[in-house]
């Protein structure tokens, strides 16, 4: 292990004082990320500023929409008594991140800051299109989760910033979810995911969105479907020219992971399946 | 830089001096002498190294040893039953040979213990799910599921 020094700052104004100050310094939530990147030598931080400690900052309220602290951890979005309920598609995703061990202390702030191509919670929020509150010393914006990520690794946050919050608005009442995901063995990273929310009145599909992770450089929406589905009737014509269109419309890459082809393909078999369900359930 | 914490540890306090870098489990390896927990992969996939925190189950490898501070930590030598013996989960292994080389097993009764104190009665699912951060190159898995469930009925009946 590299040799850092550790900060436990208890309000946030600290946390950024303590950033401004130390050349070479690294927020760290719950480590998830930042030690395996430290223990791999990607990331050599002279220091690690640790937001943990900051009251407030894993709060979760539920009030028709919700504000998730960016702190709160897989595990407390997956406990809490009525978010789920509100946001079922945050619950399956969150429920299919890790394991317990990883659940317990893994934050959905450092899901989304993490910027990875693959970040599970990044899809729901795509889809119920999630805002993210950022704070300087001097400012506070709020940015569209779809806004935020910039690159694999590279977020628009500035070099001192802190996500507090994560925001969401009441969910339309008649809107149906599906989360799919696929990874090598069951606690992985995502081999490609896709989460899906729609807006059905019998067959018509009256508004479509559909976010994917792990087949660009950035978990994203696939405008070029939803467009294609909104205001048509669901059927299996439909379906399959979605399912190829899904299949053109991402760049996904070759790693360990997986190839670029198969993430192509699972990626057009996941919203053929996704739109499947979601037709077999505006009919019940 | 060095800092001196204090936590709870198996139900006593320490005061420790540690590092910055270190993790909690370098701190309870190297600087306490307490061994039972052990390091696989050091990235958090194999659960070697799961010791319950404030009752949660957890990576002692990616766990920040300063975070411990305040902390009730429980490691597999804070595990008890009474006058020194095995606790239930521990009988439950050896009786029912979910023990091969034994280095997942301090990781996996950890993980047991964290999922039987908030689900007595877990199905085979339960089970596989709350263990699903835990690696065993040995057994299987089928003998350590049911000595989570022998372990559970342990539990709940008669010790
Ligand atoms: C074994 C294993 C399995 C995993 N499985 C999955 C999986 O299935 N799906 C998945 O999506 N991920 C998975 N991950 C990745 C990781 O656990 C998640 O990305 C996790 O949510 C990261 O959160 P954290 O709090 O641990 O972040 P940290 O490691 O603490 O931080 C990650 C990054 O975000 C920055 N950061 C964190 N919080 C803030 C904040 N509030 N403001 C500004 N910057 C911040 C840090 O500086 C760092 O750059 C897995 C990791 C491991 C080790
Ligand atoms: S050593 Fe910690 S999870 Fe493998
Ligand atoms: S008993 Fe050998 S790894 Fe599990």
């Amino acid at each position: 292990m590299s040799r850092f020094s550790y900060h436990k700052p208890k309000t946030i104004d600290d946390a950024l004082q303590l950033k401004n100050e130390k050349r070479g310094a690294v927020y760290i939530a719950g480590g998830t990320d930042v030690i395996v990147q430290i223990k791999n030598q990607e990331l050599r931080p002279s220091a690690l500023i640790s937001l943990r400690n900051i009251p407030g900052l894993a709060h979760i309220e539920v009030n028709g929409g919700a504000r998730i602290g960016a702190l709160a951890t897989i595990s407390d979005i997956i406990q809490h008594p009525t978010l789920a309920q509100a946001f079922p598609l945050l619950m399956e995703a969150a429920r299919r991140i890790g394991s317990v061990q990883i659940r317990n202390v893994a934050t959905i702030g450092g899901n989304l800051c993490n910027c990875s191509p693959c970040a599970d919670m990044a899809l729901p929020l795509l889809v119920l299109e999630a805002k993210v509150r950022l704070r300087t010393s001097e400012t506070t914006r709020e940015v569209p989760v779809e806004d935020f990520f910039k690159g694999p690794g590279e977020s628009c946050l500035l070099s001192d910033e802190i996500m507090t919050d994560i925001l969401l608005d009441a969910p339309d009442v008649n809107t149906i979810a599906v989360f799919m995901k696929k990874g090598r063995v069951k606690m992985d990273l995502a081999v490609a995911s896709v989460a899906v929310l729609l807006d059905m009145e019998g067959d018509l599909c009256r508004k479509a969105h559909i976010a994917a992770g792990s087949v660009a450089p950035v978990p994203r929406r696939l405008r070029e479907v939803e467009e294609k589905l909104e205001g048509t009737i669901l059927s299996e014509q439909t379906i399959s020219e979605a399912q190829k269109i899904a299949k053109s419309s991402v760049v996904p890459i070759t790693d360990i992971r997986s190839t670029e082809d198969y993430r192509r393909e699972i990626v057009g078999v996941f919203v053929k399946r996704s739109l499947e369900r979601a037709l077999e359930w505006s009919h019940k | 830089m060095r800092r001196t914490i204090s936590f709870f540890l198996n139900g006593s306090e320490v005061n420790v001096t540690l590092k910055d870098h270190m993790r909690l489990i370098d701190c309870l390896r190297e600087t306490l002498n307490l061994t039972g927990t052990k390091e696989g992969c050091g990235e958090g996939e194999c659960g070697a190294c799961t010791v319950l925190v404030d009752g949660q189950a957890v990576n002692s490898c990616l766990y920040p040893a300063p975070e411990a501070e305040g902390k009730n930590v429980l490691t597999i030598e804070g595990l008890q039953g009474s006058e020194n013996r095995l606790s239930f989960i521990q009988k439950a292994f050896v009786e029912l040979g979910a023990i091969q080389c034994g280095f997942c097993t301090p990781g996996m009764i950890l993980a047991t213990k964290a999922l039987l104190d908030s689900n007595p009665d877990p199905s085979d699912q339960d089970i596989r799910a709350a263990l699903q951060g835990n690696l065993c190159r040995c057994t299987g898995y089928v003998q350590i599921v049911e000595a989570v469930k022998q372990a559970a009925e342990n539990m709940r009946g008669p010790e």
